[in-house]
């Protein structure tokens, strides 16, 4: 086992102050303070190798969970094991075997050129000097970073940035790669650049790969399994195509038709109330126990219709999921 | 790593050249203003408490190691370390395989402010050359004095990072520290009872100043040197204890 998280739990202890000036000079001599409940017993189980995405709202618990993974912070109660090592004991050996890469903080020193990040990183993750060299000559190729290692951080673009970051992150070959929105700000070019380079890392090192996101391109792309999370709480855990099942609306119904009457197109968008879309298609989202009624009035009408069947946006089933989640804990509260 | 992490912070203070210069130029005035005062109150009388002016001059001296020490290896940690801590990137810096009081008490260092040492040198090399030579044993007193009260300060600037761990906002509490601290650039004993006590165990500064020029000078004692030993480990314990809850209590700013 990879990851193992059991009963996982943190809590923090905000301040709290009404607004006003009486209220703030209050606070200064007695502060209350009130319980926030990030992570509420959480548990599973990662295998080696494997890509999870965590996702959830803003606030949800994702970062914190991340970060107790990682040791930065301390779990209020629970136990998690990163291959049989406790985080918050940040020992050496422990250390070496993951990496955080946050897509909003970055480890590269600002002022200098990122060989010089890398060089320190060399050191402080012990790695021999051939190795580093041919790691880095491997990260440079893969990333493209010919260009702009020797120029300081501070001049480069935030997508150059990003892909610096990967190498300085990687440099140590991590067994486990912790990600927090890895792509957030890039242009369209560079997130797929760093997805690619993620899936690749993970073929080619057997690494696990845990992910948080609001991209669901990311999600799409990188995560094979999905931990879904709620006010700290998992609301799902199973494959992408499971969790479309369980809370997609349906599936997602597309027609393309080389030209249509007047009566066709009342058809498509009157009568089954689907919505026009880009070069002659139109497309609607149907519920699995309408799907064959629908089918067979188009393929009656339209029988020169090109008709696909497929799942809809991921965008879409999230939004449901979350929906379902927060009516789930106005019920329980 | 020690040398990868002091490389990194020279370069880093290497990039901004002028205030390089600029600093240097600062502390030549600094040394000025510091001895000045001195001059003018030896013009006048032999002793000041005791002391005569080579032996003040001594203090001075170890006042401006400590400070150029401090300058450059200690206050701007603090400075770094709420700055990671405000920014969240304090989380990358904790992620290194290496000791996490080692990686912040290295964060960032300030070469210019050495530009103290050569005055230090000077002063105390002057104030020596007028004194009777010292004994062999003060010799070795002072520097064990000297080495237990730049780890004690070293002890109580990593105290005063920890609080940033709780209030971020510490800035007043640096220049709180900074102002006690010049209260070692005289010798103890021209202060009250309690202020000495203060000077010695709760802002260490006499174990660096006055108590090696006390050894120096031929009045030390081996009380003297064991208490500069106690008071050193004392703080390294104290500051390593409170490190360790510090980075428990770690919430870690939000992405």
């Amino acid at each position: 086992m990879s990851v193992q998280v059991r009963d996982l739990t943190k809590v923090y202890q905000v301040p709290v102050k009404q607004p006003g000036l009486l209220s703030t000079l209050r606070s200064v001599f007695h502060r209350e303070y009130r319980e926030v409940r990030a992570v509420d017993r959480v548990s599973f189980n990662v295998e080696p190798g494997e890509r999870v995405g965590f996702l959830g709202p803003n606030g949800a618990g994702k970062t914190t969970t991340l970060k107790m993974l990682s040791g930065l912070l301390h779990p209020t109660s629970g136990e998690v094991r990163i291959e049989g090592r406790r985080p918050q004991d940040r020992s050496v050996d422990f250390l070496k075997s993951i990496t955080l890469v946050m897509g909003q903080k970055q480890q590269l020193i600002w002022d200098l050129p990122a060989s010089d990040s890398f060089e320190l990183n060399r050191a402080l993750f012990d790695i021999p000097r051939q190795v580093y060299r041919e790691r880095l000559d491997e990260l440079t190729a893969l990333l493209g970073l010919d260009e702009f290692t020797d120029q300081p951080v501070r001049n480069l673009s935030l997508g150059q940035r990003m892909r610096c970051e990967l190498a300085a992150a990687l440099l140590h070959r991590p067994g486990t790669l912790f990600l927090d929105e890895p792509t957030i700000g890039l242009d369209v070019e560079v997130q797929a650049q760093v997805r690619q380079f993620i899936d690749a890392y993970n073929r080619n090192t057997g690494a696990t790969v845990l992910l948080t996101s609001h991209d669901m391109e990311d999600v799409a792309h990188i995560a094979e399994r999905i931990l879904l999370i709620d006010h700290g709480v998992v609301r799902f855990d199973g494959s992408l195509g499971e969790l479309q099942r369980r809370f997609g609306p349906g599936r997602l119904l597309t027609v393309k038709v080389g030209r249509t009457t007047e009566a066709q197109e009342h058809l498509l968008t009157g009568v089954l109330g689907m919505s026009a879309g880009a070069a002659a298609s139109w497309s609607k989202t149907v519920a699995p126990d309408e799907v064959n009624a629908v089918l067979t009035r188009l393929l009656q009408d339209l029988p020169s219709a090109e008709v696909s069947v497929g799942e809809p946006p991921l965008r879409e089933v999230l939004t449901r999921a979350f929906g379902e989640a927060r009516e789930r804990r106005e019920e329980g509260a | 790593m020690v040398g990868a992490l002091a490389r990194v912070s020279l370069l880093i203070a290497m990039q901004y050249r002028s205030d390089f210069v600029f600093n240097g130029l600062t502390g030549l005035l600094r040394t000025a203003a510091l001895v000045g005062p001195l001059l003018l109150v030896f013009q006048h009388r032999e002793t000041v408490s005791g002391w005569t002016g080579p032996e003040a001059t001594l203090v001075m001296a170890l006042f401006l190691l400590l400070s150029s020490m401090t300058g450059a290896l200690m206050e701007p940690n603090l400075g770094a370390v709420v700055e990671h801590i405000r920014r969240g990137t304090l989380d990358l810096v904790l992620l290194k395989p290496a000791d996490a009081q080692l990686l912040v008490s290295l964060s960032r260092v300030e070469p210019s402010r050495l530009w103290d040492l050569p005055a230090a040198l000077l002063l105390g090399g002057w104030a020596l050359a007028q004194m009777p030579a010292p004994s062999p044993w003060g010799v070795i007193g002072a520097i064990i004095a000297v080495l237990s009260g730049l780890a004690a300060m070293y002890g109580l600037w990593l105290l005063a990072i920890c609080t940033s761990f709780y209030f971020v906002q510490v800035d007043n509490l640096r220049f709180l520290l900074m102002s006690a601290s010049e209260a070692g650039r005289w010798p103890l004993s021209l202060f009250s009872g309690w202020l000495r006590v203060v000077l010695l165990v709760a802002v260490p500064v006499g174990v660096v100043t006055t108590l090696p020029a006390e050894l120096l000078r031929g009045r030390g004692s081996w009380e003297m040197v064991a208490t500069a030993v106690a008071v050193g480990t004392g703080f390294l314990v104290v500051s390593r204890l409170a490190w360790r809850r510090a980075l428990a209590s770690y919430t870690s700013a939000s992405s």
